[in-house]
């Protein structure tokens, strides 16, 4: 699976995310009068939502990476992360929105149109980096939470904004949260895989075997390669490899990969070696694996 | 930080700002403070509450206020309320917007004879008022802009803490032409309502005035150059200013029977009152009375609902003597995401069934090419591009290069020779070599000719080619 294709898997969970909370978050508004208060309203609702829609990304990994034992460890986590950061975003979120509507209020006649807007965008884009930073947290990864946060808060605003939007320019249209949800998973989504595109050292892409083809960010500060699926870079059809072959560091800004296990020689470029600094265009043959560094 | 400093105003509507009642009670709600809301679920109010000469009432008992909240304004629910304080006001700064009358009756003297001496024009007058106004404001966090109006509505200085440029302001008033001498009273309240953009706290315009609206289109039958045909009603002056939460003080400059008659409807509806003042002194006098019912109002605080609404309404009763008086504003209830819908459907289940679904689907998706015949494919270029990106090995020799003629042609590139490599099918021992014609690289070494194996990188001039062969390989395979 190439990055791009990555790219759209992400898209894909992102619009079924929203599609799934949707009428979840239905459900709870509907009896939000029966709360006894605010704070369990809103921690339940954003709960729900959240764990919904982290659920759906964590997924991600395991599909992408063509793992499927990741999956429902992936859902889990990703589930469990997004409900405490669903809930917390809310809070977070309708602070800010009454914050916001109470001390930056320009005018009753600019709330339809700029307060509402602005500050729910803002409460959407604390959902989103919460919900964005669920896969990060789940691969304790300090650079994927960078990303999901970015990505998530990109995400939330423009949520957020066509949450409101939709529901200003379409009086009476029961299906504006649903449209803002899509959007707002949708946007996690699509600048969740931009920004870890952005943020990524290049992509190393399988040549040959059963993997041929599939691309990886190189995103982290240390990417391991091998055989067992814990690995960044999980190869788990090529049979000579070590569970943990080799990895590739980030030292002063550039990718370097060393041989963690000398019964598979690795060469690059032809030659042999123990470790070495790569340069895009690099061919890396570690046993039967093939494997090419390439810009983005 | 003082429990008033960490006070944040809510979005507060002042509706009514209380019906005047024959007990002579007026009461309004200055402020609502909704920050408590999401962690304590309460709702702080201010409010005011003044008998019938303007002056507060500060001696009323905690059972004398009820407070009840509605999501539509007209079914209003009673709500508990937690916690009362009496002569609770906020120490903070109060908002003043000045709103001077700047039409032709205002160069006038008191006794409404026109004078040519500067020093009996009521206008003078008034400026010296509003002089001895800004040097009786004691506290350094109130703040003061300056309007004036006749047949327009001019802003000579915004909201500021720095009195000494309202007093430099006043300089700028200067005696209108007969088309702009008009009195937009109405008019101009319902503008000033908008001057406090981005303040917080307690919000007052004083009106001084000398007589009553006279609008240009009205008395000239001309449209007016900025509102045309329109002529304003004293109501939508209430609303807007109510709207904004600001308490209108009318100073009467002329002879009271002279006053608008209106003006203290407005100023009574908004929480303010009317003064007959003609004198400096007097007007220090409303600054301090201002002061004094601020510091007057009533905490009332109470537990709200959770009914889902953009806006709460909150009305406060306030009963004395057996007359109940009461006011009601709203304030900013909106969650983040947004009302409920009308009705629930079973057909929402639906798309949380098809989102799973597919979900569950994703994870079967196998997006990964079978492992076909022999091929190339043309990861990247530099220079050009490819004629095809993979192309299946077929036959004995295979042709790369920029000829169109060519198995596999690399256009637009210079580096690339019309034929440029080779590849050759050997079928005795089923390999493949690539013989290359012009400079080429196999896995980033300099070449002439190399067996192939699956995933080498052929360097075509430029060009990145992946050669594959995995089929073969796996039929090999026992």
């Amino acid at each position: 699976m190439t990055t791009v294709t990555s790219r759209f898997i992400f898209l894909a969970l992102g619009f079924l995310g929203g599609l799934a909370a949707w009428p979840a978050a239905e459900v709870i508004l509907s009896f939000q009068g029966g709360f006894p208060s605010y704070l369990a309203f809103l921690t339940l609702l954003g709960a729900v939502v959240g764990a919904l829609m982290g659920a759906f990304f964590g997924a991600a990994e395991g599909i992408t990476s063509r793992i499927k034992k990741r999956i429902p460890s992936g859902l889990l986590l990703g589930a469990l992360v997004g409900c405490v950061g669903g809930a917390l975003g809310a809070l977070v979120g309708q602070a800010a929105l009454w914050l916001i509507g109470g001390v930056f209020l320009l005018s009753y006649r600019n709330m339809q149109w700029v307060v509402l807007p602005v500050s729910r965008a803002i409460g959407w884009a604390v959902l989103g980096v919460f919900v964005g930073a669920g896969e990060g947290v789940r691969a304790l990864s300090p650079k994927k939470i960078a990303v999901g946060v970015l990505g998530g808060v990109l995400g939330g605003i423009v949520g957020g904004f066509a949450l409101e939007y939709s529901r200003l320019l379409l009086p009476g249209f029961a299906f504006f949260r649903l449209v803002g949800l899509v959007i707002l998973g949708l946007a996690i989504g699509l600048f969740y895989g931009l920004i870890e595109q952005g943020m990524s050292f290049g992509v190393l892409r399988i040549l040959a075997g059963e993997l041929k083809g599939k691309e990886f960010l190189l995103s982290e500060r240390r990417v391991r390669i091998g055989r067992s699926p814990r690995n960044e870079i999980a190869l788990p059809s090529y049979d000579d490899l070590a569970d943990l072959q080799a990895d590739i560091r980030v030292k002063k800004g550039e990718p370097v990969i060393t041989n963690l296990d000398d019964r598979v020689a690795m060469l690059i470029n032809e030659e042999k070696t123990q470790e070495r600094r790569l340069k895009l265009g690099d061919v890396i043959k570690i046993g039967s694996a093939r494997i090419f560094y390439k810009y983005g | 930080m003082t429990r008033h400093g960490q006070r944040l105003l809510a979005i507060t509507i002042l509706l009514t700002a209380g019906t005047w009642a024959a007990s002579a009670l007026t009461v309004s709600i200055a402020q609502i403070d909704s920050t408590g809301l999401l962690i304590h679920q309460s709702v702080n109010a201010y409010v005011s509450v003044t008998d019938d000469a303007g002056e507060p009432v500060t001696n009323l008992p905690e059972g004398a206020f009820s407070a009840s909240e509605s999501a539509d304004g007209v079914r209003y629910t009673t709500l508990p309320v937690l916690r009362f304080e009496p002569s609770a006001g906020a120490n903070e700064g109060i908002c003043f917007l000045l709103l001077i009358d700047n039409s032709g009756s205002m160069y006038d003297a008191a006794d409404s004879t026109p004078t040519s001496d500067p020093a009996k024009m009521k206008i003078t007058h008034a400026k010296a008022a509003v002089r001895a106004f800004l040097a009786s404001m004691t506290n350094p966090r109130d703040k003061v802009g300056l309007v004036v109006f006749n047949t327009r509505y001019r802003v000579l200085a915004r909201p500021t803490e720095d009195k000494e440029r309202i007093a430099s302001a006043l300089d700028q008033i200067t005696k209108p032409v007969p088309e702009e001498a008009y009195t937009e009273l109405y008019a101009s309240l319902k503008a000033a309502s908008q001057e406090f953009a981005g303040i917080r706290g307690r919000k007052a315009i004083i009106v001084l005035s000398d007589g009553e609206n006279y609008p240009y289109f009205s008395h000239t039958g001309k449209p007016h150059p900025e509102y045309g045909r329109q002529v304003f009603s004293h109501t939508e002056s209430i609303t807007a200013n109510q709207e904004e939460g600001v308490t209108v003080y009318g100073i009467d400059y002329g002879k009271g029977e002279i006053m608008d008659r209106n003006l203290r409807t407005i100023a009574q509806d908004t929480g303010g009152r009317t003064f007959e003042a003609a004198r400096g002194e007097d007007l220090s006098g409303v600054y301090e009375a201002i002061h004094r019912q601020v510091a007057g109002e009533y905490l009332v605080s109470y537990r709200a609902s959770t009914t889902p609404a953009e806006k709460k309404y909150l009305q406060m009763a306030v009963k004395d003597q057996g007359n109940e008086t009461s006011a009601t504003r709203f304030y900013f209830s909106s969650v983040v995401f947004g009302l409920p819908l009308s009705s629930l459907s079973p057909a929402l289940v639906i798309p949380f069934v098809v989102g799973l679904g597919l979900l569950w689907l994703l994870t079967f998706v196998k997006l990964e090419r079978r492992p076909g015949p022999a091929n190339l494919e043309v990861l990247q270029t530099r220079v050009g591009h490819p004629m095809t990106r993979i192309l299946p090995l077929s036959g004995t020799k295979t042709i790369i290069g920029g000829s169109r003629s060519a198995d596999l042609t690399i256009v637009g590139s210079p580096q690339v020779k019309q034929e440029h490599a080779t590849i050759l099918f050997d079928p005795k021992d089923k390999s493949y070599t690539v013989v290359g014609s012009g400079d080429i690289t196999v896995n980033n070494q300099p070449v002439k000719t190399r067996k192939l194996e699956p995933g080498d990188v052929i360097d075509v001039g430029g060009a990145t080619i992946v050669f594959d062969d995995s089929k073969d390989k796996k039929q090999e395979k026992p």
